[in-house]
């Protein structure tokens, strides 16, 4: 790549020769005029001529964009998509939206404060400044004011901008090039074997630190405690096995042993439950779901199952079971009757003291009386 | 400061006319409510005032100094307030459930006795008032002083004096807004309401302050005072709105969240009924508009637009003080013509009391040392 003229700079001593040459220069017309000073000069903005940053309203923007994105994050993951009730507040509860709110503001306007200035207005990335590269930039940096007349598009007239710059009053005026230019595609592969070659070097050093350094457990407490672990064995007890059968006599919480033999004895039971609707509901759900695929839905039993079962399922409309009191019904359902087994397993107490309230129901229901139809 | 002081006493007489009225006319609670309101504004005012002269002082500020006289004369509004809080001593047993005899039956009152007593209470006035007078007398009798004598120990003592301050400051106000404001409902408890009371007293101060600067720069009495001076007026201004904003919602978030009986019922009273249209003016006059007016650079920097945002911040802080206090006055907003009255007789009095602070001394600092560099700041 040919080597192109892109700036022409000369040197000033001090910010007030500067600002007074700044005008001189411009009404020249070469090209862009920039000032590069050692600490920020009062006034050089409207001597420069500089438009206002539009950072502040991208800022602005921004910080708004992020209220409203926050806002409606949370309005759709609590209210809409997955609705939970926290704390006993309403779903869309606003006051708890609003610090998650204030802090997506920040971070919006202060990532696009940052990078905003960076690439947008400062038109990152670029390599090496060509003023970077002059005799000059080490007394900018100290105690000099440097003033650059920069090609915009068309070619520099550089023996001009010399003379434009000389009768401002700039000494040391060195005319700048740019040696060398990288590509954006240079750039793009380079980055990549920059973060691949990272990550080869952050593998590499994980695995051996955690190879030379083993991980400790970083809470130990409760996995140390004296405790009993199933299948493990004990130094407590004298056989030393960890798993000890129950004391005889044990009963587990919420199953009470059913000690009653025969039917016969069950018929003084008398039913718990009320009949109210939920117990009634509660019933009709348990028999449909257990009792109802041999008894059929309505009770009758179903005569299609005798040849698969060797048995015929009962008929609990028949007057024998209409006249069975709830006990001997409730018996046959814990201890099960001829070929049906026991479903004491399948329903809880609950369960099945309802299911003999929804077995009356539905011999009521095929039994009618004539008060039923007033 | 109005140039016909004839019309602002005319109005505080009418205004004075009316409070004596209100006494006899409105209910007890409504007129000690008002009473309260007014000292407490007066008094923030001033202590807000008083807060950034010590800043000022605290923290070495050059850019402040040659406006610095306007918050030494609006600290005068402290001992305006003084004999405001005398009589406002008055209202304890009307205002206050523990100053009564049933609040003893009471027992989370109760067990708040040792500190919520009458002669106990009293004590704490009097050692405010007279740390507040002490810090004064150093503060803003120095800074008098130092116009005739241009001796420069002036600013070096206030200097080492302006920390010991802020710590008095900062207990002062805390116990202002304890006693004055949070034990008007003595169940009720809020660690914060001493900050948020700061929040707003120190915004008071500055919008107080830029009227008065913007006053006298158009009346050619601040020579060399530019828009850069009010923009650092109007940047602490823009800051400290977000800072009431912020500690007003932590308050409430807090208690919203909680949702407990002892903590909830203050914010119920405050913003159920006719209460929430105070509530959401109070967020718009002391947060949103602003918050809005005051990002870009022009308003900041312009007295015409900084004027209105100040006389806006003021009032937004009489409306928060009166979204504090009145609610134990009724359970909706009372606003007739005892308020009107208050205004006009306090507003005026305290106009007065300023326009005569205002002929005092000169209207910059001229002895102190930093004034010159002061009056070279550039943003």
């Amino acid at each position: 790549m040919s080597e192109r003229v892109v700036a022409v700079a000369g040197l000033f001593d001090s910010a007030q020769v500067l600002l007074q040459a700044i005008p001189r220069v411009r009404a020249a017309k070469l090209g862009r005029v920039e000032a590069y000073t050692p600490y920020p000069v009062h006034g050089i903005d409207a001597a420069l001529d500089l438009r206002r940053s539009p950072l502040a309203g991208m800022v602005l923007v921004a910080g708004m964009l992020g209220a409203i994105t926050a806002l409606f994050f949370q309005w759709w993951m609590t209210a809409v998509d997955y609705p939970i009730v926290v704390g006993g507040k309403a779903l869309f509860s606003w006051q708890a939206f609003v610090p998650i709110m204030f802090e997506v503001t920040v971070l919006f306007a202060t990532f696009t404060a940052g990078l905003g200035m960076l690439f947008l207005l400062n038109r990152l990335p670029f390599f090496g400044h060509p003023l970077l590269a002059s005799k000059a930039i080490a007394a900018v940096t100290r105690n000099k004011f440097a003033l650059a007349v920069e090609a915009e598009g068309e070619p520099l007239d550089v023996e001009a901008a010399k003379a434009a710059l000389a009768t401002a009053g700039a000494t040391g005026i060195e005319v700048l090039s740019s040696q060398r230019e990288l590509l954006p595609l240079q750039f793009l592969t380079r980055a990549a074997m920059g973060i691949v070659a990272s990550c080869v070097v952050a593998g590499y050093a994980m695995y051996w630190v955690i190879k030379l350094f083993p991980v400790l457990p970083p809470m130990v407490h409760m996995e140390d405690q004296p405790k009993l672990n199933p299948q493990k064995a004990s130094a407590f007890f004298k056989d030393s096995h960890g798993m000890q059968l129950p004391v005889e006599g044990t009963v587990a919480r919420g199953y009470l042993p059913y000690l009653i033999a025969t039917q016969e004895e069950a018929a003084g039971l008398v039913n718990p439950l009320p009949r109210t609707e939920p117990v009634l509901q509660a019933g009709r759900t348990a028999y449909n779901q257990h009792c109802a695929v041999c008894h059929s839905l309505l009770g009758t039993g179903r005569p299609t199952l005798t040849s698969a079962y060797g048995a015929k399922p009962a008929n609990l409309q028949a007057q024998t079971i209409r006249d069975y009191p709830d006990g001997k019904i409730y018996h046959a359902i814990m201890k099960g009757k001829n070929a049906m087994p026991s479903y004491a397993a399948d329903l809880t107490e609950d369960e099945r003291w309802a299911v003999v309230h929804y077995v009356r129901v539905l011999q009521r229901a095929q039994n009618a009386r004539d008060e039923d139809f007033q | 400061m109005n140039p016909r002081p004839t019309v602002v006493w005319i109005f505080a007489a009418l205004g004075s006319v009316g409070v004596v009225a209100s006494l006899f006319a409105a209910t007890p609670e409504r007129f000690w409510g008002n009473w309260l309101l007014w000292f407490l504004f007066v008094l923030t005012v001033g202590l807000g005032s008083l807060f950034i002269v010590a800043l000022g002082h605290l923290v070495g500020a050059r850019w402040s100094v040659p406006i610095r006289r306007a918050p030494e004369r609006l600290s005068g509004l402290v001992v305006l307030a003084a004999p405001m809080a005398l009589i406002a001593l008055l209202s304890l047993p009307v205002l206050y459930p523990w100053a009564r005899p049933e609040g003893a039956l009471n027992p989370v009152v109760a067990g708040k006795a040792p500190w919520l007593n009458v002669p106990f209470f009293v004590i704490r006035v009097v050692v405010c008032f007279a740390l507040w007078g002490l810090a004064y007398s150093i503060l803003i009798g120095g800074s008098m002083r130092q116009d005739q004598t241009r001796d420069p120990a002036f600013s070096v003592r206030a200097r080492h004096f302006a920390p010991a301050f802020m710590v008095i400051f900062g207990l002062t106000i805390t116990a202002v807004a304890f006693d004055w404001i949070s034990s008007l409902e003595p169940e009720w408890y809020s660690d914060i309401i001493g900050v948020y009371l700061f929040a707003g007293t120190f915004l008071a101060g500055l919008a107080a302050s830029a009227l008065v600067v913007i006053y006298l720069v158009e009346h050619g009495r601040l020579p060399g005072v530019t828009n850069d001076h009010l923009y650092n007026l109007g940047g602490f201004m823009f800051a400290f709105t977000v800072f009431w904003s912020y500690i007003g919602f932590a308050q409430y978030l807090l208690m919203w969240y909680g949702d407990m009986p002892e903590e909830i019922f203050w914010y119920k009273q405050r913003i159920e009924g006719p209460w929430l249209n105070v509530v959401l003016l109070l967020a718009v006059v002391h947060f949103l508009v602003p918050f809005f007016a005051l990002i870009p650079r022009g308003t900041k920097g312009e007295p015409r637009s900084l004027r209105w945002v100040a006389v806006l911040v003021l009032a937004a802080h009489f409306l928060d003080l009166y979204w504090l206090i009145l609610p134990v006055a009724g359970t909706s907003p009372p606003f007739s013509w005892p308020e009107i009255s208050f205004a006009l007789c306090f507003l005026g009095l305290a106009l007065l009391w300023v326009r005569r602070a205002m002929r005092s001394g000169a209207d910059m600092p001229v002895g102190d040392p930093w004034l010159q560099e002061g009056l070279e700041f550039r943003l």
